[in-house]
């Protein structure tokens, strides 16, 4: 028997939830705090890098320094490993990984 | 005696003896030389010198283990929990970071090497070569140090200040570590300000 013209095609329902998901969900560089980069150093690669105003570059040193780490920027994976890329050529410890 | 680095007008200037820049010059060329790969020199031959860099092969977990702990900490895994991840990430931008850390330091190795006087006189270019090469520098020296955590790198500074630290050596990174953390704080003011 021939399918009806406007079947919708037979997929698994939380198969394609979980493509979209991995689609839509984008990269996070993470910044580590260690003991050894400046308050004042860390504020202005984030100012340099990421052109943050002064405001949000503070606050994101205060994080990291404070809870031990802190999400930098989001975006697709390419984007994360050269933000990745900078922080490192800064001397900044960034890691990348899949927003959770 | 130093003085702090301050802006006047488009330049930064600051006041280093002839000594101070020797040991800034020789610890900016220990790092250099510690991100510096060995490869083949170049040629000359643009092709040649492109597939040559074309076939490199990336480092090996082993290789990294093995490592200098500073080198380890100056080109960090890219993540903590996915070695493959790390190890795309190396295979991609090490060779890069490597390269643009090594001119850097060039940089500032260049603007401190001069005979004679202590007034050192920087364009913002060579100020924020020079603060994130003193920011190399003290990675490694910090990793020499052994310093782990916040409240290590305060010990540091009262071990310094009570004079209670016998190991001569150690005491002399110390000193370094304590004067270039001083130069880069003041760079990263004067360059915000």
């Amino acid at each position: 028997m021939a399918p009806p013209e406007h079947a919708l095609p037979d997929v698994d329902p939380d198969l394609e939830a979980d493509l979209r998901a991995g689609l839509d969900r984008p990269w996070v560089t993470i910044v580590w705090n260690d003991p050894v980069n400046l308050m004042s150093y860390v504020s202005w690669v984030f100012r340099t890098h990421f052109g943050y105003s002064d405001a949000k570059a503070n606050q994101l040193m205060i994080a990291v320094h404070e809870e031990g780490r802190a999400v930098v920027s989001t975006g697709p994976r390419e984007q994360m490993e050269s933000d990745t890329e900078a922080m490192h050529t800064y001397g900044l410890w960034a890691t990348l990984q899949k927003d959770d | 005696m130093a003085e702090a680095f301050r802006r006047k007008g488009a330049r930064y200037v600051g006041k280093f003896d002839q000594e101070e820049r020797e040991v800034v010059v020789h610890l900016l060329s220990q790092v250099r030389e510690l991100v510096t790969l060995d490869e083949a020199p170049a040629t000359g031959d643009p092709i040649r010198d492109l597939l040559d860099g074309l076939g490199r092969e990336p480092a090996s977990p082993q290789e990294i283990a093995g490592r200098d702990p500073a080198l380890r900490r100056l080109l960090p895994q890219a993540s903590r929990d996915d070695d493959a991840l790390a190890q795309d990430f190396r295979a991609l931008a090490e060779h890069d970071i490597r390269r643009a850390k090594a001119a850097n330091l060039a940089i500032a190795i260049h603007a401190l090497s001069f005979e004679g006087g202590s007034r050192v006189e920087l364009d913002q270019r060579q100020a924020q070569a020079l603060m994130i090469a003193v920011g190399d520098v003290r990675l490694m020296l910090g990793e020499r140090l052994e310093l782990r955590t916040d409240e290590d790198a305060e010990r540091l500074q009262e071990v310094f200040d009570e004079g209670t630290e016998h190991d001569g050596e150690r005491r002399l990174l110390a000193a370094y570590y304590e004067f270039l953390t001083w130069m880069q704080e003041s760079l990263a003011l004067t360059l915000t300000a």
